[in-house]
């Protein structure tokens, strides 16, 4: 695919995402954006499963903290506006990251996944607890969604879910550019070459616990940028969605269907999802079921996911297009 | 000129003495071989030297500078880079990405997190250079770990070099390599190594006779001599701990 090809692509693709909420209303506009949310919650886990090779079982801690960080600057800030109140939901995954950043990235493999696990859960028992900030298990909700607001210029009403719509895939897409473009930085290079041989990194003379430490806590933000979109989508976050054990697991299981290591993986991943789960309700409550058959059928035979797939059904097609 | 220089460097592993009072001296610019029999303790010695492992006891010093007990990473960046006898590279990534990595750590680019990484034209520049120095220009979009042997081991040694490090250690360069492939490498090193500090852990005789100015004999774990290759070959010392088995 050459270059014109591609960002023609590109254009048709964001037209269609333009004009999508029009053509099919409300109902598949909101299955957008909640697909939108878990490929950014992903992604920004592949980050740290993909690219550095550092798997996480309480990738939620940041999720659900980006989204507790929004609401409750809602509730308790009075006309506070949408952008801020997105970037306190960064700003509290960013200050959790950075507590416990300097705690995990000297371990890997299966200390650093059970590290995260227990503080994953740590995080939804304070969830759970902390009835007066939190709401304990009803959580806090109907908090007031400030308009998108460029004083004198427009103000947007986010209750109106196509404005909304607009709102949270012009964020979640930015995100995901930004995270793009880090994997192509110098920087980028170095997390995924800790991935593959974090000895030799540190013979070549880069700090190997520094490196993990920025990219968790880059990590750490657009999960919270995430679960603040969520929070504002759903206009309620609770102790179960947002720290529960599930929320974690999800974007893991995204990602090794999508496939681990590439960027378009957990995008595509979190599209399969949003689509089986679609598709299941409709005949049985028991979506879990149908996950985790894909999920056994895809390490069993696509261990590189959907992404890997298209790979090399794409190679396929060019040795024969060759021969 | 003294550039590394370790001082009754001893290490064992817990109870197992593995190197006793070890005063090893490098003179800046010289090539210098330590040879000796399997388990004399030569790669343990390169991992206390370049901070794989903390001496037990001892010092070591490089370019004056006590570095006892730092870290690969510190070490490397006071001009001290190394290769190792197992093949260690980033296997997932191109030959091209893997020797870019190395020349962005010899040009001090580590948190740069604002510019793509195939738009910095120096970079590029340098890492063409060095592939097409070593031939691999034509691998440049082969995984590391799909290269043939003998390409991954000159990646290896490349890699080593392409930081550009004052003093390099090459752990057995050419393990495992056809008679060929030896020839090839050897050359190889010879060339890149022009005006550096060298120091080779090497099994294959015709090798260290060949490159090293000076020679360093290991065995049990203790410097058994040191000095020009005519010297040790004369050495009666070294006749029957070494070379002699090999003549029976």
């Amino acid at each position: 695919m050459n270059k014109k090809t591609k960002s023609l692509l590109w254009i048709a693709g964001a037209l269609f995402l333009l004009i999508y909420p029009r053509l099919f209303g409300i109902y598949y506009a909101n299955i957008v954006v909640t697909f939108a949310v878990y490929a950014l919650f992903a992604s920004s886990l592949n980050l740290l499963l993909g690219f550095t090779g550092l798997l996480s079982f309480g990738h939620a801690m940041y999720f659900g903290t980006g989204a507790y960080g929004t609401a409750l600057a809602l509730t308790h800030i009075p006309g506070l506006p949408l952008i801020p109140a997105v970037l306190a939901g960064l700003l509290a995954s960013l200050v959790l990251a950075l507590c416990i950043a300097p705690l995990v990235v000297r371990v890997s493999g299966n200390a650093f996944a059970m590290m995260h696990m227990a503080f994953g859960q740590l995080m939804f028992v304070l969830a759970l607890k902390l009835r007066d900030v939190t709401g304990g298990e009803d959580g806090i909700g109907g908090f007031d969604i400030p308009p998108f607001s460029i004083p004198g210029v427009i103000s947007l009403d986010m209750t109106d879910p196509i404005l909304f719509y607009y709102f949270a895939m012009t964020v979640i897409i930015g995100s995901l550019w930004l995270l793009w473009f880090f994997t192509k930085t110098p920087f980028g290079q170095i997390m995924v070459a800790v991935r593959d041989n974090a000895k030799r990194v540190d013979y070549l003379g880069y700090r190997v616990p520094h490196t993990k430490a920025v990219v968790y806590v880059i990590a750490g933000c657009f999960a919270g940028v995430a679960g603040s979109i969520y929070a504002l989508f759903q206009n309620l976050v609770a102790a179960y969605d947002a720290y529960g054990i599930l929320t974690s697991f999800v974007p893991v299981m995204m990602t090794m269907v999508g496939g681990v290591g590439q960027f378009f993986g957990p995008i595509y991943g979190a599209a399969i999802f949003g689509l089986i789960d679609e598709f299941t309700t409709r005949f049985t409550d028991r979506v879990e079921l149908v996950l985790g058959l894909v999920l056994v059928l895809v390490i069993m035979y696509a261990p590189y996911g959907f992404a890997g797939f298209i790979t090399k059904m794409r190679l396929r097609w060019a040795a024969r297009k060759a021969a | 000129m003294t550039i590394l220089e370790t001082r009754s460097l001893s290490h064992d592993f817990g109870g197992l003495q593995v190197l006793t009072d070890v005063n090893l001296q490098v003179v800046a610019g010289e090539r210098h071989a330590i040879i000796g029999p399997n388990g004399a303790g030569k790669t343990t010695l390169f991992n206390n030297i370049t901070g794989t492992y903390t001496p037990s006891q001892g010092q070591v010093y490089f370019k004056d500078k006590n570095i006892t007990g730092a870290g690969p990473c510190k070490i490397q960046r006071l001009g001290m880079g190394r290769s190792f006898q197992i093949t260690s590279t980033f296997d997932r990534l191109t030959a091209f990405q893997n020797i870019r990595l190395a020349v962005l750590s010899q040009k001090g680019i580590r948190f740069n997190l604002f510019r793509f990484v195939d738009q910095m034209d120096e970079v590029t520049r340098d890492t063409v250079e060095i592939l097409k120095r070593i031939n691999l220009f034509e691998d440049r979009f082969t995984l590391a770990g799909n290269l043939s042997y003998g390409k991954h081991r000159s990646l290896e040694i490349s890699m080593a070099l392409a930081t550009n490090p004052d003093l390099v250690m090459l752990d057995e360069p050419t393990a495992g390599m056809s008679v060929d492939e030896t020839h090839y490498a050897v050359g190889l090193i010879r060339r890149l190594t022009e005006g550096k500090t060298v120091v080779i852990i090497e099994h294959d005789m015709e090798v260290v006779f060949s490159l090293a100015d000076r020679i360093t004999v290991l065995h049990h774990g203790t410097i058994l001599a040191t000095g020009t290759p005519d010297e040790i070959q004369q050495n009666p010392n070294v006749q029957t701990a070494y070379l002699g088995q090999m003549e029976d």
